[in-house]
C-alpha cells in the first residue's frame, strides 16, 4: 500500500513540477508549484516526520505559496501569457537539463543508500529539547542567529517602505510655499 | 465510562478477519471516508438552518418555517434545488482554475474535521501534532479562495478574494498565537491528550486570567479567519454582490457555501477540544452524586452540547455586531489582537514556570 | 509613556463594555423572540390580523348600503396619482342629464401600477380609502373597473 502511495506521489510532483515550469500563465504555474509542495508534505507523512510534514504545509504551501499568489495577484496583466521562447534557447535550456539530470543520475548511482528505520513518530519533545538546547548538540545558537537575521529583514523592509513616503511628503512641503 | 476504543477495534478486527489485509485496510479508509462525508454533508445541511433560524430571532423575525416540521426540511429543498441548477462556466474564465477552486476549499476543511475527536476512541486521525496540523491545513483553504476570485474573471470577485487573503494571512497568527497560549498549559498538541489533561477540570476554569483571554482572542481571530460576519468583508453583500463566489453556481457554490458552514462547525470543535474539555462531561468540585449523573450523558452529547453552545456564541456576534471597514479590520488584528496575544503568552508562560497552572 | 499604556488598556476595556452592551440586547431579543416576533404569516391569519391604523393598501370605493357611491368624477384622484393607476373612464356624449352620468361614469384601477401612496384618498369628500388585503389569486382581479 505504502509503495503504491509513494509512486502515486513521485508521479504527481514529477508531472507537476515539469508543468508548473513548462505554464505559460503566470498564476497557473504558481497554483502547480503549490500542489508539489502540498505533495512532498505527503510524504514527510508517509515516512512519519508528521511535524516536518505540518511545517512544510504551513510555512511553504499555506505561506509561501499564498504570498506568490497574493503577489500576481497585485501585479498588472495576470491575464498576460508568457511568448513561446524561441527555438535556440528552447534547446539550449533543454540539453542543459539533460546534462544536469545525467549527472545527478551518475552521482546517485555512485553513493549508497542505507536503510534507515524511521520511528514510528516523531517525538515533539526530543526536537523540541534538541532545537533550544544551548549546550550538548543543541541548536538554539543558530535558532537565535536566525531570528535576529529575520528581525534585521524586518527593520529593512519597514525602513525602506517608510523612506520613501517621509521623502515625497518633504519634497511636497518644499514645493508648496 | 463510555469508550469507543474498542468497538472500534472490533470493527477494524473484523474487517480484517474477513478480507485479505489490502482489501481491509482500503474498505476501513472507504469506511471512514464515507462516514466523514456523511457528517460533512449533514452538518453543513443542519448548521445552515440553524443559523436562518437563530438569525431570524435575532432580527426578532420567523425565518424558514414552512418546508417540514417548524421548517426543518428548508435546506433539503435547498440542497436539492442547488444540485439541480445549471454550473455556469464564466466564458473568459480560466477553467481549470475556476473547477479547483471549490475543491481546494472543500479538501482544507475535510482534512480539519478528520482531527477533530468526538469522543474517546472516536477519531480519524490521532496524530501527535494534531493542533500544528489544524493550523497548517486550514491555512490552505485561503489558496482556493484567491483562485476562486481571480479565476472568475470578475472584479467584486477579485477585490473579494484579496481582502479575504490579507484577512487570513493576518489572523492566522493570532489564532496560532492563543492556541500557542493554550499549549503552553497543556504541554501537549495532541487533541486526544489535550482532552486528557482536563479531566479534572476544563482549561477555562482552571486556566485562570490567561485562559478565559486566549479563548476569547482565539474565537475573534478564528471568526475572522474563516470569513464569518462581523468580519465577512470577503463577501460583502452590500459592496461585492458576494464576494469571491460571486460567479460560482449550482453545485460549485454549493461547496463554498457548505465549506464556510464546516468551518464554522470545526472552529467551535478546537474552541472546545482546547478550552471546554472536549467530550469531557460538567463536573463540580467534590459533588458526587452531580458528577455521576453528569457522567451518566454519552459524550458525544457533551461534545456537541458544547460545540452549538460555541456556535450560537458565534452567531450572537454575528447578528449583534457591523461589519468592520478593511482598515479597521488590520488594525484590530495587528494593534490589538496581536499585542495582546503576545503578553498573554508571556503571562502564561511565567504561570507555567512558576507551576501554578492545573 | 505610563499614560500611553494606560490609554490602550482603557480604549480596549471600553470597547469590550460597548461590545457587551450590544450582546445584552440582542440576547434580550432573542430570549423573548416568541413573544415579540413581528412578522405576520399574511394569507394564513387573514382572519384574526388587526390591521394597522396606518396601513396604505388597495384604494377601493366607498359605497353606501343601497351599493351606490358619491363619485362625481371631478378627476382629483387621477390627477393625483403619481403613475397614472387610476383613469376616470367617461361613456362620452350619451349623457347630457347630470343625473345620469354617475352611472355612465367607469373609474378604472389598476393594482400592479399602484405603488399605495394613498395620495388619491385625500379628494374632497370621503369618498375613497385604503383597505387592506392585496392578494390576487387571477391575473383578472388585478385591474378593478
Amino acid at each position: 500500500m505504502e509503495k503504491i502511495i509513494f509512486y502515486i506521489l513521485s508521479a504527481v510532483i514529477l508531472s507537476l513540477s515539469l508543468m508548473s515550469v513548462l505554464s505559460r500563465k503566470l498564476l497557473r504555474s504558481a497554483v502547480y508549484l503549490f500542489g508539489v509542495l502540498t505533495a512532498i508534505a505527503g510524504f514527510y507523512f508517509l515516512i512519519g516526520y508528521h511535524f516536518l510534514g505540518a511545517v512544510q504545509l504551513t510555512v511553504y504551501a499555506g505561506g509561501i505559496v499564498v504570498l506568490i499568489i497574493f503577489s500576481i495577484l497585485l501585479t498588472h496583466e495576470i491575464d498576460h501569457q508568457m511568448p513561446t521562447p524561441e527555438w535556440s534557447r528552447v534547446a539550449v535550456a533543454g540539453a542543459l537539463c539533460v546534462a544536469g539530470a545525467v549527472m545527478f543520475i551518475q552521482l546517485l548511482q555512485g553513493s549508497l543508500f542505507s536503510r534507515v528505520e524511521v520511528p514510528e513518530q516523531s517525538d515533539l519533545n526530543t526536537l523540541g529539547n534538541t532545537l533550544l538546547n544551548p549546550g550538548g548538540g543543541g541548536y538554539l545558537l543558530p535558532f537565535e542567529v536566525v531570528s535576529i537575521l529575520l528581525l534585521a529583514v524586518m527593520i529593512g523592509a519597514i525602513v525602506i517602505a517608510k523612506q520613501r513616503h517621509s521623502v515625497d511628503n518633504s519634497s511636497q512641503e518644499k514645493q508648496a510655499p | 465510562m463510555y469508550d469507543f476504543t474498542t468497538f472500534v477495534q472490533s470493527i477494524g478486527n473484523f474487517l480484517h478477519g474477513q478480507f485479505s489485509p489490502g482489501v481491509a485496510t482500503a474498505l476501513e479508509w472507504t469506511l471512514v471516508i464515507l462516514i466523514y462525508l456523511a457528517l460533512y454533508a449533514i452538518l453543513g445541511l443542519v448548521l445552515v438552518y440553524v443559523e436562518r433560524r437563530v438569525c431570524a430571532f435575532f432580527q426578532l423575525r420567523l425565518g424558514p418555517n414552512r418546508v417540514g416540521w417548524a421548517g426543518t426540511a428548508q435546506t433539503v429543498a435547498d440542497a436539492l434545488k442547488l444540485l439541480l441548477k445549471e454550473p455556469v462556466t464564466v466564458n473568459k474564465a480560466d477553467k481549470l482554475l475556476f473547477n479547483l477552486a471549490p475543491f481546494i476549499i472543500t479538501l482544507a476543511a475535510l482534512t480539519v474535521i478528520s482531527l477533530v475527536p468526538f469522543a474517546k476512541g472516536l477519531q480519524a486521525f490521532d496524530i501527535n501534532i494534531g493542533l500544528l496540523f489544524i493550523v497548517a491545513v486550514s491555512s490552505l483553504g485561503v489558496v482556493g479562495i484567491l483562485l476562486a476570485g481571480w479565476s472568475s474573471n470578475n472584479k467584486y470577485a477579485l477585490i473579494g478574494a484579496m481582502r479575504s487573503g490579507a484577512q487570513i494571512v493576518s489572523y492566522e497568527l493570532s489564532v496560532g498565537l492563543s492556541l500557542l497560549t493554550m499549549v503552553l498549559l497543556t504541554g501537549t498538541l495532541q487533541l486526544s491528550a489535550i482532552i486528557e489533561t482536563q479531566a479534572n477540570g476544563w482549561w477555562i476554569f482552571k486556566g485562570h486570567v490567561p485562559a478565559v483571554i486566549a479563548f476569547f482572542l482565539y474565537l475573534t481571530a478564528s471568526i475572522a479567519e474563516i470569513n464569518r460576519g462581523p468580519f465577512d468583508l470577503p463577501e460583502a453583500e452590500s459592496e461585492l454582490t458576494a464576494g469571491f463566489h460571486t460567479e460560482y453556481s449550482g453545485l460549485k457554490f454549493a461547496f463554498f457555501f457548505l465549506a464556510e458552514f464546516v468551518n464554522m462547525f470545526t472552529v467551535a470543535a478546537i474552541a472546545t477540544t482546547v478550552f471546554l474539555g472536549g467530550w469531557m462531561p460538567f463536573h463540580i468540585g467534590d459533588w458526587a452524586g452531580f458528577n455521576a449523573v453528569m457522567d451518566f450523558l454519552p459524550p458525544i452529547f457533551w461534545f456537541f452540547l458544547k460545540v452549538s453552545a460555541v456556535i450560537f456564541l458565534m452567531m450572537w456576534f454575528k447578528w449583534t455586531f457591523p461589519r468592520l471597514r478593511i482598515d479597521q479590520l488590520l488594525k484590530l488584528e495587528w494593534k490589538y489582537l496581536m499585542p495582546l496575544n503576545l503578553m498573554n503568552l508571556v503571562f502564561t508562560a511565567i504561570l507555567v514556570y512558576l507551576g501554578w497552572h492545573g | 509613556m505610563f499614560r500611553a499604556i494606560y490609554e490602550y488598556f482603557k480604549e480596549i476595556l471600553l470597547a469590550i463594555r460597548g461590545l457587551i452592551n450590544g450582546m445584552r440586547i440582542t440576547g434580550k431579543y432573542i430570549a423573548h423572540a416568541r413573544k415579540e416576533i413581528i412578522t405576520q404569516e399574511y394569507p394564513d391569519n387573514r382572519d384574526t390580523l388587526k390591521m394597522f391604523d396606518r396601513f396604505r393598501g388597495e384604494v377601493v370605493l366607498l359605497h353606501n348600503e343601497n351599493n351606490e357611491h358619491r363619485c362625481t368624477g371631478c378627476s382629483a384622484c387621477e390627477v393625483a396619482c403619481p403613475n397614472g393607476s387610476i383613469e376616470i373612464i367617461w361613456r362620452a356624449g350619451k349623457t347630457p342629464r347630470r343625473a345620469k352620468r354617475k352611472s355612465r361614469l367607469r373609474p378604472s384601477y389598476t393594482t400592479c401600477r399602484c405603488v399605495r401612496c394613498a395620495t388619491c384618498v385625500s379628494c374632497r369628500a370621503p369618498l375613497m380609502r385604503s383597505k387592506w388585503g392585496m392578494i390576487s389569486n387571477t391575473r383578472f382581479s388585478i385591474v378593478r373597473n
